[in-house]
């Protein structure tokens, strides 16, 4: 834990030893000192723990979950190649869509003229395990662990560009510059490691997501919660390694003078924010041994590295993302996001529903039901939401490129959950026959919001930050608690 | 109903502490009611008429008190008013407010309304939409004389507090010159000081004080401040958040202050700079400051929805960064708190609703337009001349000209040829000519080469010209409308550009009102709140938190004054002298309240248990340093700084990678020579993927005005601090000052003082690097102590 750090408490003693014995150079009276220590300088509407910012911080009720893993399909997965069977589809597949539906509706690149004809799917769907869900044939090993999860079929969203709707999924706003969910999480909650950042992103596929370091933004938060991308290449964290030339008995060095020193002008100045500083230079230290420590999986067995279907251990893929997931949480890192980019399948050349979109699931099939399997049997998956989702799905009609793909859509998509206390083996809202919008038990994206804030322990309304005179929330004035996906 | 000391003293915040105590308090509706209805109450019984339940309202007294089935309060009788039994229900029905809104009163809140009920129950207006009166300045009761500490010390004194000693003359060079210019003094300027200081403290100090002011880098370290304000950076934001040119803003704000543009000129000239009567191009480039926004590049957008978008913010930023009030909160709906309807929102609107974006080109000065442009035509016609009279040559040799030759030309010339000789333009008949000068005699070769270089240079001068984006206003106003929900496809009642109704009056004196006018009303003397504002915004910098905590909110819900008197003496005094803000600064740091020690004396214990955050200001706080100024620090101590201002923004080294982390890949081709070293303000800034080592450390990304920074305190700093190979080349240059000076000197240079016994024999035994790197990872060195 944070707050039990030896150097600090060590700090602590010290000063209150000294000033108990009115002997020391501090001198300090023992109102002064415990003001110092535990509060720091703080102004209204800044509320900073002195000693930690990132030290667990009690939950508004008691929680279900500890930790989430987020694991987002960026670019939009089509939930109707994957999850969403409909028979009726495919009898009107090349069929006009019944003007009803798309009425008032607006699109992305809908000014151009691409034809709204419908479009079945081409995938073979069964029925798995006893909760009787619908999973492709892409996902052969997502339908093995059908009973251990909740797929739900209506989430719906507002904004219909990437950007945006990378924004909007993960700050509830489609506008920059506000908190993300992992942000939102760590200051509300904490975090449980204390030589690992709160709040980890993790990264696989051929670029980064459209929208960028944004997605796992501070926004008007402190950057303290700000999302650390942990990086495939050179150091994991920025800055991580010690400088080439110096030796690491010339860092530890470094430390021990710094925080020395830092020790003498917390005696001469009394700021506590001195304190925390000396705490940072620690975590720090710690955190050059122990993110490289975290990153390197060769203390795994090869049955894990098969359960994830990890071939190269050194390779940077979406399935070591997994097992790093899984080795965050269990460090007791508070919410882990991993990014898989491409799922973006219009129909262009490299977009393709039947060659590439395929390919994108052998990636993440197999990791990502190992994850969920794997978390079980530690007995880590009660305390942990594992999300599965993109920022929207696709539309039931085709869009024609150089083959036709599926266009963005907003009004009905898939996304499942696991763990955390959310039902298993549940399939929760229904579409209608083409998959185009809710016909029962909707979930917007705010009420996803509001429902993980809630296993966390904590009320989507109360979590708030007050900026520019007003409270922001991640669920702005709306969310919902959808009780019925929760055990 | 009698409150007693103790009720008083936890029941409302920190500005009763200064005030003496009678037996019975009645409360002020201003300071301790208006606040608690505001937060507690006006969402659902407010000015929104929307959000109204039950129509009752109580933002007005004729709400609260009128009678019939609205009035629930009985003025002068608390146990009678329905509001107060409903404070008090244990029904949750019936209690107010709603537990499902999270909100509660404490019991001495709900005492306190019903001591003023008791009292009356009378409601006055909100102190800051009222013009600030000049107060007097407390009696000297001892030998203070400066007005700031006069009205320090009084509510110190009330408190039973008093101030802290003045830090000492090292200290005092060191807080004062990065306050001013952002950068640390050097060890012989602290020497000097020093010594003056011996001599006569007071001159030395006004002498020190002159000098920056009179610096340079005076206006680096305070553009900068505004420039958050103004939500600066300079790239386009969001996914594909591509370069941008607007660097001639910035350089315009740093000018502004060195040569202390009074602020009210400040303020006309970055929001209608381009509508003054024969503006200057320096005024244009001022209106870059609403170009600020972000520009989307995303395929498959709605551009009016973009521009849209960007209006909003415009106006939301006005209202922040000048009024100090949260007109944005009025977008959707009338204002949930203040007095602000959702047309006002769009009144507003309409002034910012009539503009084009285009960027303009920067020349430098005296650079003649007109005459070269007349030149050029004078040499294109004689150009064409030449042109004409070998016309019969060329096409000779055009018609002359077999398959295999024509194959051997370049494709431009192969371009023009493939155009009838009619349609070819004036550039293409110079490119064919230029191909076959050997058809033109030797005299007339030199003379063709001779107008076409000149006319080149000429074009140069014209087109290789930095440009900024501007705001320039359109002929044909656009038509505001209300947007219901603000959702820019629903427009309802059509507006006219106007101001908020709750503040002074708006004089339109022409037919027509444009931006200008908006200005103009901003800073009039009527104003309530811009001076006020902006005098508390340039406080909170010297102190940490404004007289006024929300810095951004003056409205209902915003904190109240600490010292409301010394605010408005300031805000006063401060528009009497002509808006000018080194004027401003000078007041503020020749106060002994700015030059008390910021250390923690055994002998505060009492004002550490009654005012833990310093609000009274019993001594001065340690800050740590803003973004930019801890690389300036370092830079400075180091040796490396380079003294160069302006220009385009700079590419210091970053690490690998960082680049690669938004939607598209941008370039980072590391800055070569004395651009490496330049002050962090010139740092290119993306917004999507902004400087790590900034980021870090909290400077704004621009994606909305900030008017206050957090001061995070994180691993990643150290780690950023520690082995980022920028600061690590910083180390190494201090190695080497160490080397050849010692570890004093370079103390010094980061610390502008001694290193004591226990520092040095810490420091020792230990290599010049790890010493350079020690000091420059120091928490003072990062800090204004």
């Amino acid at each position: 834990m944070m707050n039990s750090n030896p150097l600090l408490q060590q700090t602590r003693r010290h000063f209150f030893g000294q000033s108990a014995a009115s002997t020391g150079a501090l001198g300090l009276g023992s109102v002064a000192l415990q003001s110092l220590m535990n509060r720091g300088t703080t102004f209204a509407g800044e509320a900073q723990h002195s000693d930690h910012p990132l030290a667990p911080k009690p939950t508004h009720f008691p929680a279900k979950a500890k930790n989430v893993i987020f694991l987002f399909m960026a670019g939009g997965p089509s939930q109707l190649e994957m999850f969403e069977h409909k028979p009726q589809l495919s009898e009107r597949s090349g069929k006009p869509i019944p003007d009803s539906f798309i009425e008032g509706k607006r699109f992305a690149f809908m000014n151009s003229s691409h034809r709204t004809n419908l479009l079945g799917s081409r995938r073979t769907f069964k029925q798995y395990g006893d909760s009787g869900a619908y999973v492709s044939d892409l996902l052969p090993w997502t339908a093995e662990i059908v009973d251990e999860i909740s797929i739900v079929k209506t989430l719906q969203a507002d904004l219909f560009n990437h950007a945006p709707a990378k924004l909007f999924m993960n700050t509830g706003s489609g506008q920059f510059g506000r908190p993300s969910i992992g942000s939102w999480v760590t200051y509300g909650i904490g975090s449980e490691c204390d030589d690992l950042p709160g709040f980890v992103v993790l990264q696989s596929g051929p670029r980064g997501p459209r929208g960028g370091s944004v997605l796992w933004g501070n926004g008007m938060l402190p950057s303290t919660y700000q999302g650390v991308p942990l990086r495939n290449q050179g150091d994991p964290i920025l800055n991580l390694s010690t400088p080439e030339s110096v030796s690491p008995d010339q860092q530890r060095k470094l430390v021990d003078v710094v925080n020395q020193l830092n020790e003498e002008r917390l005696r001469q100045t009394g700021d506590g924010e001195i304190a925390a500083r000396i705490n940072a230079y620690e975590m720090a230290y710690r955190m050059q041994s122990s993110a490289p420590d975290l990153m390197d999986i060769s203390d795994e067995d090869q049955d894990t590295l098969d359960l994830y279907g990890i071939k190269d251990p050194n390779e940077s893929t979406y399935a070591r993302n997994c097992l790093l997931s899984r080795r965050l949480i269990e460090r007791g890192v508070r919410f882990v996001q991993l990014y898989d980019t491409n799922w973006d399948h219009h129909g262009g050349p490299t977009e393709t529903l039947e060659k590439h979109l395929p390919s994108k699931c052998k990636d993440i099939d197999q990791p990502s039901a190992a994850l969920v399997k794997d978390l079980k049997q530690r007995g880590l998956l009660d305390e942990t939401i594992v999300i599965w989702g993109g920022e929207f799905g696709r539309t039931p009609m085709g869009e024609v490129r150089q083959n036709t793909g599926r266009n963005h859509h907003i009004d009905a998509f898939t996304m499942w959950l696991a763990g955390g206390g959310f039902k298993a083996g549940q399939v929760y809202g229904k579409t209608d026959d083409f998959g185009f919008e809710p016909v029962e038990n909707s979930v917007h994206v705010h009420d996803l919001h509001a429902t993980l804030l809630h296993q966390l322990g904590l009320d989507h309304e109360r979590l708030t930050v007050r900026f520019q005179g007003r409270d922001f929330r991640l669920t702005d004035v709306h969310g919902r608690i959808v009780k019925e996906l929760l055990a | 109903m009698k409150l007693s000391f103790f009720l008083v003293m936890i029941a409302s915040p920190m500005w009763h502490l200064g005030q003496a105590f009678a037996e019975e308090v009645a409360p002020d509706f201003s300071k301790d009611i208006l606040p608690l209805l505001a937060e507690n109450c006006f969402a659902c019984h407010g000015f929104d008429a929307e959000a109204r339940e039950a129509g009752l309202r109580l933002d007005t007294r004729e709400g609260a008190v009128g009678g019939g089935r609205t009035g629930v309060i009985v003025a002068g009788d608390a146990k009678a008013s329905e509001l107060v039994q409903r404070l008090h229900s244990d029904d949750p029905d019936l209690v107010m407010p709603p537990p499902e809104t999270g909100k509660s009163l404490t019991a001495e809140q709900k005492q306190l309304i019903s001591a003023w009920i008791d009292a009356g129950a009378s409601y006055d207006a909100h102190w800051a939409f009222i013009a600030p009166k000049q107060p007097a300045v407390p009696d000297a009761s001892n030998e203070a004389s400066h007005p700031i500490d006069l009205f320090i010390e009084e509510q110190l004194g009330q408190a039973g507090l008093h101030s802290a000693p003045m830090a000492n003359p090292a200290t005092l060079i060191r807080r004062v010159s990065l306050d001013l210019i952002g950068l640390p003094p050097s060890p012989k300027e602290v020497q000097d000081f020093v010594n003056a200081w011996g001599e006569d403290s007071e001159t030395a100090w006004t002498d020190l004080v002159d000098r920056l002011l009179e610096s340079e880098h005076y206006g680096e370290r305070w553009g900068r401040w505004w420039l958050d304000q103004a939500r600066y950076a300079d790239s386009n934001g969001y996914s594909i958040d591509a370069p941008r040119s607007i660097w001639k803003y910035r350089d315009w704000v740093v000018d502004a202050f060195n040569r202390d543009l009074p602020f009210d000129q400040f303020t006309i000239e970055q929001l209608a700079g381009d509508l003054l009567p024969e503006a200057s191009l320096e005024q244009k480039i001022a209106t870059g400051f609403h170009r600020n926004t972000q520009i989307n590049q995303e395929g498959g957008i709605d551009k009016e929805q973009i521009r849209i978008d960007s209006v909003f913010v415009r106006v939301g930023t006005t209202g922040t960064g000048w009024l100090g009030l949260t007109v944005g909160c009025a977008q959707c709906h009338d204002h949930k708190f203040d007095p602000i309807s959702q047309k006002e929102f769009y009144q507003i609107f309409a002034f910012f609703n009539n503009q084009d974006e285009p960027s303009i080109k920067v020349y430098p000065p005296g650079t003649d337009v007109d005459s070269i442009n007349a030149r050029r035509k004078e040499l294109q016609e004689q150009i064409q001349e030449q042109i004409d009279a070998n016309a019969e040559k060329l096409d000779v040799w055009e018609e002359a000209l077999g398959e295999k030759a024509k194959n051997a030309l370049s494709s431009s010339i192969k371009k023009v040829l493939g155009k009838q000789p009619g349609k070819r333009s004036f550039d293409d008949q110079v490119l064919l000519l230029s191909e076959v000068e050997e058809l033109l005699g030797e005299e007339d070769r030199k003379a063709f080469k001779s107008l076409r270089d000149e006319r080149s240079v000429l074009g140069k001068r014209l087109n290789d010209v930095p440009t900024t984006m501007v705001l320039s206003e359109r002929g044909t106003p656009r038509k505001t409308n209300v947007f219901v929900k603000g959702d820019f496809t629903r427009p309802a009642e059509e507006v006219t550009p106007g101001t908020l109704s709750i503040l002074h009056p708006f004089e339109q004196t022409e037919t027509t009102v444009d931006r200008l006018d908006l200005a103009r009303w901003i800073v009039d003397s009527a104003n309530p709140l811009t001076s006020r504002v902006i005098v508390n915004r340039i406080w909170q910098q010297y102190f940490g938190a404004g007289i006024v905590a929300t810095e951004n909110d003056f409205g209902l819900v915003g904190a109240r004054p600490t010292h409301p008197d010394l605010l408005d003496w300031m805000a006063v005094e401060w528009v009497k002298n002509g808006w000018s803000f080194k004027f401003l600064h000078r007041l503020i740091v020749t106060s002994n309240t700015y030059r008390q020690t910021s250390r923690l004396l055994p002998s505060m214990d009492r004002a550490m248990e009654m005012d833990a955050d310093n609000r009274l200001l019993w001594k001065q706080n340690r800050l740590r340093l803003d973004a930019e100024l801890v690389r300036d620090v370092a830079l400075k101590a180091s040796g490396l700084l380079s003294s160069k201002q302006g220009g385009p923004p700079v590419y210091p080294p970053i690490p690998d990678g960082v680049m690669g982390q938004g939607q598209v890949r941008r370039s980072w081709s590391v800055s070569q020579g004395e651009d490496r070293y330049r002050r962090g303000l010139y740092t290119f800034v993306y917004r999507g993927t902004p400087p790590p080592s900034l980021k870090v450390f909290d400077a704004p990304e621009g994606f909305s005005s900030c008017t206050r920074r957090t001061r995070s305190n994180t691993p990643l700093q150290s780690l950023n601090l520690m082995n980022d190979a920028a600061f690590f080349e910083f180390s190494q240059s201090l190695a080497k000052v160490i080397e050849e000076d010692g570890v004093s000197e370079a103390f010094l240079r980061c610390t502008s003082r001694q290193p004591n016994k226990t520092e040095l024999e810490l420091l020792k035994g230990l290599d010049e690097l790890t010493v350079a790197r020690a000091l420059l990872n120091l928490d003072e060195t990062i800090t204004r102590e």
